[in-house]
Parts: structure tokens; sequence; C-alpha cells
């Protein structure tokens, strides 16, 4: 008994011993870092008011200037679609506008060094062959002649194929590399598909089911608002009449789904999930403080000024429905 | 907004504007000159220099203008007497006939002009006549930027000073 008295008090001893190292060791370690300047308080700042005659004089503690990085970059926003301003291979000078110029338009950011796109560059000197829907515009986008060589470029092009080169536009898109394919639907202004292939065929078939789903879309999300014509401030007020006559008000929880089955109930399905994807405008809208407040969130202008479809139009049309 | 910039023309694009500012190849010992398109609408790839397959496909709200440069030899003629490039159009200045391919409901103005010393043609087509006042700030708010440089090499006719045959300068 006595024995194992004694071993718990050396232990207890070195353990006393172990504590005090430590406690030793983080004061040296930040008595190092307050003479360095860093540490809460700033002591280059008041602490050299506070300093003690007989201490370190703070004056010789050296400086640590402490700078603000660059601020992180937001979101990303899949759904923009800027112009692509930019040159050809020959020197002209070329602006495509992908909102509203056509009703598809199939963005192939390629390079002239990356060996899948060979094989695209090849697809493409037939490009009536490519079997894209009709009505698709497909242009071809390199990177600026700051980072291409227009001379390498210009063996690819032929007649009927639009080439712009512009680093800008690889920036405004955000490819992460070649080949990278945008689809873009004009109606709306917005990207509906993206993403990267090693055939076109896969490109074309991107097309068509994007094709299909926005179509679809844009036919259920009509309501009568829109089928009378209206539009405009018109056009808000009716849908919000048939908002309020289904009993839906400013902050009611359908405006605001948040998971597919609060959308299309419990059965919802891959194919939906995919619509959802393609309607989403992209940045959140605001809550509603008023009875239009559901309107901005049903039609918000893009940059063109057209409506584009919301999470909340599945909503109006699942008011019609009923 | 994006800008065009090619061959000595410079365009910022207002929204929802695409165009081009290209020279074709040469034919012969044609000297091709550079040539602007500007539309609301997808452009064709390939476009006649005053919009044939273009202007076809155009809707009652688009918009097609072009920007037609001619020969040195052309600067000095009565034609190219009007200095600058008209910056801002009046809807009476459209006509339904001054089309180079009278389509239905389309309107049409066509302007000659020395700019820079550089001898160009406007010719802008509405694709809605009865709309045309709606259109046209459309059409002024992209020609009020264009800006075009002097000649890399001026030639004697284009440093003279521009005056009649009677000696009075033209405005």
């Amino acid at each position: 008994m006595i024995a194992l008295a004694i071993a718990l008090s050396v232990v207890v001893l070195l353990l006393a011993v172990l504590v005090a190292g430590l406690l030793r060791s983080h004061a040296d370690i930040l008595k190092a870092l307050h003479e360095l300047g860093v540490g809460v308080g700033e002591p280059g700042t008041h602490n050299r008011d506070l300093a003690e005659p007989g201490g370190s004089d703070p004056a010789d503690s050296v400086h640590v200037p402490l700078t603000m990085g660059p601020p992180l970059p937001g979101e990303r926003n899949s759904t923009s679609a800027p112009t692509i301003a930019g040159v050809a291979p020959n020197g002209d000078a070329v602006a495509v506008n992908v909102a509203g110029g056509s009703p598809l338009t199939l963005l192939a950011f390629l390079s002239s060094g990356c060996a899948t796109c060979a094989g695209f560059w090849s697809a493409f000197q037939q490009p009536d062959d490519l079997g894209l829907p009709a009505h698709t515009r497909l242009v071809v986008v390199t990177k600026g002649p700051e980072m291409e060589i227009p001379a390498e470029i210009a063996p690819h092009v032929r007649s009927g194929l639009s080439v712009v080169m512009s680093t800008d536009a690889w920036s405004d898109y955000e490819v992460p590399g070649s080949p990278f394919f945008v689809l873009v639907d004009g109606d709306s202004g917005r990207r509906i598909g993206e993403g990267v292939a090693n055939h076109f065929r896969q490109v074309v078939e991107l097309v068509r089911r994007a094709e299909a789903d926005s179509r679809a879309f844009t036919i259920e999300s009509k309501g009568r608002a829109s089928s009378e014509g209206l539009d405009g401030p018109e056009r808000e007020l009716a849908n919000d009449r048939e908002l309020v006559a289904a009993g839906i008000l400013p902050g009611d929880p359908s405006l605001y789904p948040s998971s597919l089955a609060d959308v299309y109930g419990p059965d919802a399905t891959g194919h939906n999930e995919e619509t959802i994807r393609s309607a989403s405008p992209g940045p959140r809208a605001s809550s509603p403080q008023g009875l239009h407040s559901p309107q901005r969130v049903h039609t918000s202008p893009n940059q063109t000024g057209r409506p584009q479809p919301s999470q909340a139009t599945v909503s109006a049309r699942d008011i019609k429905a009923d | 907004m994006a800008i065009l910039r090619a061959h000595g023309i410079e365009a910022p694009l207002p929204l929802g504007f695409e165009g081009r500012i290209f020279t074709r190849l040469s034919i012969g010992a044609e000297v091709p000159r550079p040539v602007a398109h500007f539309a609301t609408f997808a452009l064709p790839v390939e476009v006649g220099d005053f919009g044939g397959g273009a202007v076809n496909l155009m809707g009652a709200s688009d918009i097609f203008a072009a920007l037609f440069e001619y020969g040195p030899e052309s600067v000095g003629r009565q034609l190219f007497a009007r200095q600058g490039l008209p910056r801002s159009l009046a809807p009476t200045d459209f006509r339904p006939y001054v089309l180079r391919r009278g389509l239905g409901g389309q309107s049409g103005t066509q302007w000659f002009f020395t700019e820079s010393g550089r001898p160009f043609t406007l010719y802008v087509v509405l694709g809605s006549h009865i709309q045309r006042s709606a259109l046209v700030p459309r059409v002024n708010e992209l020609i009020g930027n264009v800006a075009v440089s002097p000649p890399a090499q001026p030639s004697g006719l284009a440093s003279a000073p521009l005056t009649t045959s009677t000696g009075a300068p033209w405005n």
C-alpha cells in the first residue's frame, strides 16, 4: 500500500514537472511572438505606451505588416451567357451575342494543341453534317492570339464555321480546359448545359436532351398570363391574382422549395432533377416582401430583359394544374 | 460591353448587338476594303456586304447595319461630300423603298460620307417600318460610338482640303 502511494506520488510529481515545462515553453513562444509584433494587442501600437521602462523596447520589435489578400471569388455563375468578343484567325473582329441572337448556340472551346480537340476540329470541317438540331448555331472559341497562334487555328477554319479567338470568353465562361462545350438558350439568355466530351456525337446527344428539356419546361411553365399575351406589369398583376386565388401569399413555403419532393412530390425522378437544374436562375432570389415579390422570382429578367424561368415557375404551373 | 476593333474601325456594341469587322479575300487585282456588320440577331457565317443572306432572317424588332468602306479614289467625290458618320438618325430617315432587297415590312436608310479621310456608306435596315420609332434609338446607340481611324497611308486626295467644284467647303 505504501509502495503504491509512493509510486503515485512520483507519477504526479513527474506530471507536474511536465506541465510546468510545457507552460514555460508556451510562455517562451508567446514572448517571442510578442517581440515580433504578432499577437493580440498589436504591441507596435498601444503596447508601446504600456511598456515598462525596464522592459524590452517595443521600438526594437520587428513590424510584421498585416495585409488583406484579394477577395475570394464569388460563387460560380453557371447560367450567365455574356457576348463573346474577339478576333478571327485572320485578324477580323468578331462578336457573337449568344443571348437572344439564336435559339440555341453551342460553344465549343477548343485549342490547337490538345489531342482530343483534333477529333472535333476534324468533325467541324463539314459543319452541315454534324447532326445538330435545326437552328443550333455552332461557334468555336479558342483562346486569344496572345495564347494561341492564329496560324495554327487558321487551317481548321472552313467556310461556314464561326471561330472566335477570345481569352476573355474562356474566363467569362470559366472554362476548365479544352475541349469544353457550353449550350446557350437564346430565348432565356442562359446556359442550359455544359461539359466535356470525347466525341462529337456525345455533344449532339447533350444538345438534343437539353433542347428537349428546355422546350418541355417552357411549354409547361407557360401560364394563363403568358398565353393571354400579357407582359410586364400586367403579367405580374395577373400572376399575383392567380397566386392569391390559389391561397399562396407572400412567404408561402411552396415558393421556396428546398428539395425535389417539395416541387414534384415524393415520386421525383432523375429527369425532374435535370429539369430543375436547367431552370435554376443562378443567383438566389430575395425573400418576397409584397404581392409582387413572388413575380420577381417568377420572371427575373436577365441582361437582355427577357424573363427567365425559375423554380417558382414550377410552383405556378402546379397551381394551374390544380 | 463588347468592343469590336479591326481595320481602323472601333465599335462598342450596345447590349443585344453582335457584329463583325472584316475584309473579304482578294479576287484578282481587287483590293478588298473593310466591311462592318452589326445585328441584333444571329448573323450567318456568310453575309453579303449589304446584308444579303441576313436581312431575310430578321424579325420585326431586329436591326441590321452595314458600314462599307470604298477605295481612296472615292475621297473627294461628290457622293462622299458629307463629312462624318451620321451619329443620330431620325425615324423619318427610314423608308421602306430604301432597301437593297425589298422585303415586306422592312425599312432602310443609306448614307454616304467621309470619316477620317476614308469614304464609307452606312446602310441600316429595320425589321419593321412601323416600329421605327422604337428601333431608331437603338441604331443611334450603335452608330453614336463608332470610331474610325485615319488611313494608314493617307493619299494625296485624302490629305487635301475637301472643297466643291466652286471652291466652297463641303458641309
